[in-house]
């Protein structure tokens, strides 16, 4: 009896010590996914910001400049890029859409990312773009993969059309969340128009034959939960300018929108509440199930060996052996 | 003997489980009704 449970504990402590190893490196990587079907939003507030008056061609500083980011997944255009790319990708349409003070809009740009759905890496479908333009992404943008690193990531940047690094900064206590600051800095660089302009009449080909350009510069904070990836709460130090051109009456350059950009506090509350959720989930698969599993196979392997060695005690009584006849002297 | 039958069971249902899980894969859903905002919500 002793003989059979011992087999099956030794059945179990197989079971779970394979389990481990499976679950975090072939079951994670597999199940661990950013769903194709994944809708949020987010918005962030620049207080005191300048803004470019369109009507006098001067700037001025508003109260508030909200920008509203939307991110909403496309499930059947994610499934047709799958069968073709091999793997799940996610394909997300968002929008960044500014609002001045008076709310009304001040600009509006589409995006296309396409990425795969666990690595976060970069997938070049059809369809991929910034504002109408195609464009090939070499970098993350919005979120960072599972299980962050302490290091340099490349960081795809909308205004531009380019992947710069962005830098780990070091390691920091946010509301309770062990997170990574990460931080980028784009110079002044020249950027093309938004295909929608906030004044009726005008358009980017318009503008263009001024010959005012659009300049462009920012530092782009992000403070990233690394278990999830998610970045908890963003900053952006941004600030555009128009140069040259009659547009301007003679002036070399004038601010089109100079601001800091935070988070809005609501959205922060609830950006950490759903991360904290999310990385119990991640953990579960990379952290508590599998050492969890690992310590139970090895208390299963011992006990399964104790009871395999109480049944064979040399303490135990030997079965009686069989008695010799005694020879019988005649 | 009996011992390794019983170490390659636990293994061969943990390889199974794990491929079983991994293979149903994880549920798509459907594309969100709601728009891509161009009004600033109230709340999340």
């Amino acid at each position: 009896m002793r003989r059979k449970a011992s087999l099956v504990l030794l059945a179990f402590a197989v079971f779970f010590a394979a389990l481990s190893p499976l679950l975090r490196w072939y079951a994670f990587p597999r199940l661990a996914k950013i769903p194709a079907n994944q809708y949020q939003a987010v918005v962030l507030e620049a207080k005191n910001a300048t803004l470019l008056d369109y009507g006098t061609m001067k700037a001025r500083t508003v109260p508030k400049v909200t920008i509203v980011q939307t991110l909403k997944g496309d499930v059947a255009a994610a499934k047709k890029i799958d069968r073709t790319a091999g793997r799940d990708v996610v394909v997300w349409d968002g929008l960044s859409y500014v609002q001045g003070p008076d709310g009304k809009m001040v600009s509006e740009i589409p995006e296309r990312y396409i990425f795969d759905a666990h690595s976060q890496a970069p997938v070049h479908a059809t369809g991929e773009m910034v504002d109408g333009d195609p464009v090939k992404r070499t970098g993350i943008e919005f979120k960072f993969p599972f299980l962050t690193q302490k290091r340099d990531y490349e960081y795809f940047d909308a205004q531009t059309r380019t992947t710069n690094p962005i830098h780990y900064k070091g390691t920091q206590d946010f509301r309770g969340l062990k997170v990574y600051y990460f931080e980028q800095t784009i110079p002044w660089t020249q950027v093309r128009f938004p295909k929608v302009m906030p004044v009726k009449g005008i358009t980017p080909q318009s503008v263009a034959r001024t010959g005012t350009t659009r300049w462009y510069t920012t530092v782009r904070k992000f403070w990233v939960e690394p278990v999830t990836g998610a970045p908890v709460y963003g900053e952006e130090i941004h600030k555009e300018e128009l140069r040259g051109g009659t547009l301007l009456g003679g002036r070399d350059k004038v601010t089109a929108f100079a601001g800091h950009v935070k988070m809005r506090e609501d959205y922060i509350r609830h950006t950490v509440a759903l991360v904290k959720s999310n990385r119990t989930l991640v953990l579960l698969m990379t952290s508590y199930l599998p050492w969890g599993f690992l310590v139970l196979g090895t208390l299963l392997l011992a006990l399964a060996l104790w009871l395999e060695a109480r049944g064979r005690r040399p303490g135990d009584p030997e079965p009686a052996a069989a008695q010799a006849p005694e020879p019988v002297s005649a | 003997m009996r011992a390794l039958i019983a170490a390659a069971t636990g293994l061969a249902v943990a390889f199974a489980l794990v491929l079983t899980i991994t293979a149903m894969g994880t549920p798509t859903g459907k594309t969100s009704p709601k728009p891509l905002l161009t009004t600033v919500p109230a709340h999340p």
